[in-house]
């Protein structure tokens, strides 16, 4: 298969959506016990688009999220530890606890970053990509967006753009079915949205969200597209949200019976079933275990972590002096 | 027609506005005259104000906790207990005074002082606030140039003028106009006149002269380039005298017990020297003319300070202690002191006076000559003039010298002060 | 030094600065092949090329978000907002994308962008192609706002925006693109941001202006110079960060102050002036700050109609007598 992941890359994929889904349960715990602050927006259920996307990239590749973006962070390298600090208001946290869960950003591994202004990933990619393009470097930028992001207007005149100047860029959809409260279908007049691709004269195509092998594929072949100087691709991952829109959702949108076979294909239990055929059971157990031994000690430093001191942001003041 | 009730000249030296403490009599009662009525806080201490004729508290326009202008009418004794029939106008000091012009027409239900009012509120911009807090003036009695009623920095003397200005290049052409003279008291009896220090004015002598206004005429007058008098070139001493010489015939009276302090006293004993008929008594306190040792650097400054930053160490060098030289004293007397054209006269005379930091006169010879009762009052802890001056008089000459007492006995030992003049007066007083 | 138009001294900048830095590009509508509607482009896409010279399609709000992610990727951006009415659309890339993050990833980031685009009114333009929003853009904490009014600052203020690590919005007129004035003509003359600008020295009142506005404060200087009113005019040339020290010399002189804006009264770059004057100036003040600005509404298109609206040099005198009177 072409551009599919190599074992070791499915186990690396398989051990950041576990790390992923744990950092989820252990965030809604405590969020349940009122120990963290503002609301918490999960990606349960999503691990494959945000994981499997990202490791589809190379380091040096720009990614930019959503304010439902833990996934990404992980999938693109973050440490888990500096996640939480930052999710627990911490001094180590990736913005010194300036941000908050939704507007993690870390120029290292080039997570820039979480926005939760839905839609606004989409130019910022396409602004990265304009940026490579004018150095002439070697790199990608791609955008993982929602369906709910889909529908703006901004998401137009980036991809029109992108497909104008066939930017370097990937504008991964991760259609979990819901804006808010407001199913996708209320707020499109088409069930499939890679096929306003075509309107931007990129390539367009739908993969299963929960599949990471897919998700994974399909993003490697639109990097070496963008890398080619060929442009821009649209690719939608079907997927479903789990947990709600946030730890503020009251719920009662979302029935069992809607959900329930999105559980039988939970993207990690997809992941374990192909990647025992090829290690066992056995092997694919040690990477839930060590995963968890990384998540709890992620949290246990964390929240050891200090919190900030305030100091005025000079840059951003009024006057020249002070 | 009810009579008003005044604090008169009972604010301490310098002191412009007095504080409401308490009324010893409610409205609507029956006083008499002497009886205390009010008792208002100076800068120094609390003050009763007697009822100046018998009546009914008809009216109350102060209240407690209100500070008002030394002028302010207090309240109303009227000739029934329904008088408050009052004619403002009629009243020369307060129909000058637009600020209390609300209270001379009595408004029963409104008599108690209300901040909130607007016409309590002095419109005047920041600027000229905190002008006007540097200089020390009060912004009551500014009037506002600009068609917004509001008062404005260029209402107020420019303290960069004041600080800036040479002396010489400052004072204006000579002015030979008579000194100006103060009258109070007692219409019969001996006059008592009081001559003022440099630096100082008539206004100086409020605590002393009230007390002895209640016994005889009072007569103060404000040395040349001082208070209210003309602003000129003294030049040498013999000058001076011979103005308050002339300004003494002036007063067409047949004699005065005449007391002078520090400069003032100088020129009381040079008066004495040439009208010894005429001095029924002399009193000098801490008078110079009596040896050449003078603080010449508290001279200069003096008359070069040019706000209350400048002036209140000054004021507190003369004292023996600095407590009792308030801020708001210091402001006071910078009040009174807003004139550039004062300053410059005064410290033009001051180096014409004391060059060299040196009394350039002596009068301890006029000293020996006379003959009147004559007392000397000399504080021990003397900064300004030193007081074994004091030792160079005749053994005729009363001595008494004030322990922890500085350059200024009539501020800092008033009572005292007042026996030794009464006294003075009083021996004297047979004679006359 | 040599005589340059307004626009000439932009281009001069622009041409200038991305001959020394490969990093620098500009993008906007009709810039590259036309040069610009105001022609301050013109013949830089053939020095440069389309990949750094680029005319784009009207997405002013993609537009400005590519701009702040570029930006913090490597690049020096300048786009090109044709008319400042437009800005509106751009508002949540500066206020929610490149304020915050210049904050949240200070030190992994930064965001070397300018944006330039042009306001004010004068020649019937109407309602929508007139208006001065700098105090919308003067809101927003992290980002600069200069509005400078001689060629010789549009050029060196351009420069420095150029090359200043945070986002920079530049403020045109354009009734000044056709302005002259001496420009140095060496490639290191840099105008300081956040730096005000005494235009003309006076004692009795100081009046606070940028862009064109200045124009007609030193119109308005002189006006009074017949009266022997002796205006200061402040030159603000930066509106956000403020030079603060400027304002202070400048009322600590004259106790009175007329601030002038452009844009609308209430709420506007006037009242922030006003209220900065309030909180440290106070005790300076001898008459209460003047303000002059448009009136609150739309700008009309007929002639009669705009000039009664826009403010200028004897709206800005009358302020000022009545500040002194």
């Amino acid at each position: 298969m072409q551009n599919a992941p190599s074992i070791e890359e499915q186990m690396e994929i398989h051990r950041r959506m576990i790390l992923t889904r744990r950092l989820e349960e252990i965030l809604g715990g405590l969020a349940k016990d009122g120990k963290t602050r503002g609301p918490l927006h999960r990606c349960d259920g999503q691990e494959a688009v945000g994981v499997a996307g990202c490791m589809a990239l190379r380091a040096n590749d720009y990614v930019c999220t959503t304010h439902r973006g833990h996934h990404v962070y992980v999938g693109k390298g973050m440490d888990p530890r500096r996640i939480v600090a930052e999710i627990m208001g911490r001094e180590t946290g990736y913005c010194r606890g300036r941000g908050g869960h939704m507007l993690l950003g870390d120029a290292s591994t080039g997570m820039i970053g979480g926005n939760a202004i839905v839609g606004a990933g989409i130019p910022a990619a396409a602004g990265m990509a304009l940026s490579i393009q004018v150095m002439k470097e070697d790199r990608v930028a791609m955008a993982v967006f929602g369906d709910g992001a889909a529908q703006t207007g901004i998401a137009h005149e980036a991809m029109n753009m992108a497909g104008l100047w066939k930017l370097p860029v990937i504008f991964l959809l991760e259609n979990n079915q819901y804006g808010l409260t407001v199913r996708q279908e209320v707020q499109s007049p088409v069930e499939d949205l890679f096929i306003r691709a075509a309107g931007y004269g990129m390539p367009g195509l739908k993969v299963d969200g929960n599949d990471v092998v897919a998700v994974y594929q399909a993003v490697a072949e639109a990097a070496a597209r963008a890398r080619r100087n060929d442009g821009p691709t649209l690719i939608e991952a079907k997927t479903y949200r789990m947990q709600g829109f946030s730890t503020s959702d009251m719920g009662g949108y979302q029935s069992e019976a809607e959900m329930a076979p999105w559980r039988d294909r939970d993207p990690i239990r997809l992941s374990a079933e192909t990647l025992s055929k090829s290690i066992g059971s056995e092997a694919v157990a040690e990477i839930a275990e060590a995963a968890e031994v990384e998540i709890q000690a992620a949290f246990a430093l964390a929240l050891a972590d200090p919190f900030p001191v305030f100091e005025f942001h000079r840059p951003s003041g009024a006057y020249t002096e002070v | 027609m009810a009579t008003p009730i005044r604090v008169d000249s009972a604010g301490g030296e310098y002191m412009e506005n007095v504080v409401i403490l308490e009324w010893a009599v409610g409205l609507g009662s029956s006083v008499t005259a002497g009886e205390t009525l009010v008792t208002v806080e100076t800068a120094k201490a609390a003050t009763d104000i007697d009822a100046p004729v018998d009546g009914y508290l008809t009216a109350i326009f102060a209240e407690p906790g209100a500070e008002v202008p030394l002028s302010a009418v207090l309240g109303l004794i009227g000739v029934t207990a329904g008088d408050t029939a009052f004619d403002g106008e009629l009243d020369e000091a307060s129909a000058s005074d637009e600020e209390r012009s609300e209270t001379i027409h009595p408004q029963p239900e409104r008599v108690a002082p209300d901040p909130s009012t607007s016409e309590d509120r002095i419109v005047a911009s920041p600027a000229a606030r905190r002008q006007a807090a540097r200089l020390g003036l009060d912004l009551r009695r500014l009037g506002a140039s600009s068609p917004s009623g509001r008062i404005k920095l260029r209402d107020l003397p420019a303290q960069g003028t004041l600080v800036e200005s040479r002396p010489v290049a400052a004072l204006p052409v000579d002015d030979n106009g008579p000194l100006s003279v103060y009258r109070s008291g007692r219409e019969s009896g001996v006059p008592i006149l009081l001559i003022h220090g440099f630096g100082a004015d008539a206004v100086s002598w409020s605590p002393i002269e009230r007390e002895l206004a209640r016994q005889a005429p009072v007569i103060r007058l404000d040395l040349p380039n001082h208070g209210q008098s003309p602003h000129r070139r003294v030049g040498r001493f013999a000058n001076l005298a011979r103005d308050i010489t002339k300004a003494f015939d002036d007063l067409c009276v047949e004699d005065v017990h005449l007391v002078g302090h520090s400069l003032g006293g100088a020129s009381a004993l040079a008066l004495a020297d040439v009208r010894p008929r005429r001095v029924a008594s002399l009193t000098l306190i801490a008078p110079g003319g009596l040896g050449p040792r003078i603080d010449g650097e508290f001279i200069e400054g003096l008359a070069r300070a040019s706000c209350p930053d400048s002036l209140g160490p000054w004021l507190r060098h003369m004292v023996c202690d600095p407590k009792m030289i308030g801020d708001d004293f210091v402001r006071a007397a910078m009040a009174s002191r807003m004139d550039a054209g004062l300053r410059a006269a005064q410290l033009q005379m001051a180096r014409d006076l004391f060059p060299d930091a040196t009394q350039g006169f002596d009068l301890r010879a006029a000293l020996e000559r006379l003959e009147c009762p004559t007392r000397l009052i000399w504080g021990r802890s003397d900064a300004i003039l030193p007081w074994q001056h004091a030792l160079a008089a005749p053994g005729r000459v009363g001595l008494h010298l004030f322990e922890a007492t500085g350059h200024a006995p009539q501020l800092e030992r008033t009572d005292a002060v007042l026996a030794i003049l009464r006294a003075q007066i009083a021996l004297s007083g047979v004679r006359a | 030094m040599a005589i340059m138009r307004y626009a000439e001294a932009l281009n001069a900048a622009l041409r200038e600065e991305m001959g020394r830095d490969p990093r620098v590009f500009m993008f906007g509508e009709d810039i590259g092949r036309y040069g610009g509607v105001f022609k301050v482009s013109r013949g830089l896409m053939d020095e440069f090329g389309e990949g750094r010279i680029r005319d784009t399609p009207i997405s002013e709000q993609a537009l400005t978000a590519m701009a702040v992610s570029a930006a913090m990727t490597g690049t020096r951006p300048i786009l090109e907002i044709m008319y400042a009415d437009f800005v509106p659309l751009c508002m949540d890339a500066l206020v929610n994308q490149a304020s915050v993050f210049g904050y949240l990833w200070e030190g992994q980031i930064e965001i070397p962008f300018v944006l330039r685009t042009q306001g004010g009114g004068g020649v019937g333009t109407g309602a929508q192609h007139a208006k001065s929003l700098d105090v919308f853009l003067a809101h927003i904490p992290g980002i600069k706002v200069v509005a400078p009014v001689t060629p010789a600052d549009a050029k060196g203020m351009l420069k420095a925006a150029i090359r200043d690590p945070q986002p920079v919005i530049f403020l045109e007129h354009k009734l000044l693109y056709n302005t002259r004035g001496e420009v140095a003509n060496e490639e290191d003359v840099l105008v300081p941001l956040g730096k005000a600008r005494v235009a003309i020295s006076g004692t009795d009142i100081s009046i606070f202006a940028s862009s064109k506005m200045v124009v007609e404060a030193e119109a308005a200087a002189k006006l009074l110079a017949k009266d022997g009113i002796g205006a200061e005019v402040i030159d603000l040339r930066t509106l956000r960060p403020l030079d603060l020290s400027a304002i202070k010399a400048s009322i600590a002189k004259t106790h009175h102050a007329v601030v002038v804006n452009e844009g609308w009264n209430f709420c506007g770059y006037v009242s922030e002036l006003s209220a900065t004057i309030m909180d440290h100036c106070f005790d300076d003040l001898d008459a209460p700050v003047s303000r002059v600005a448009m009136p609150d509404m739309p700008i009309p298109y007929s002639e009669p109609l705009e000039a009664a609206v826009i403010p200028n040099a004897s709206r800005i005198a009358e302020a000022a007598r009545r500040t002194l009177a």
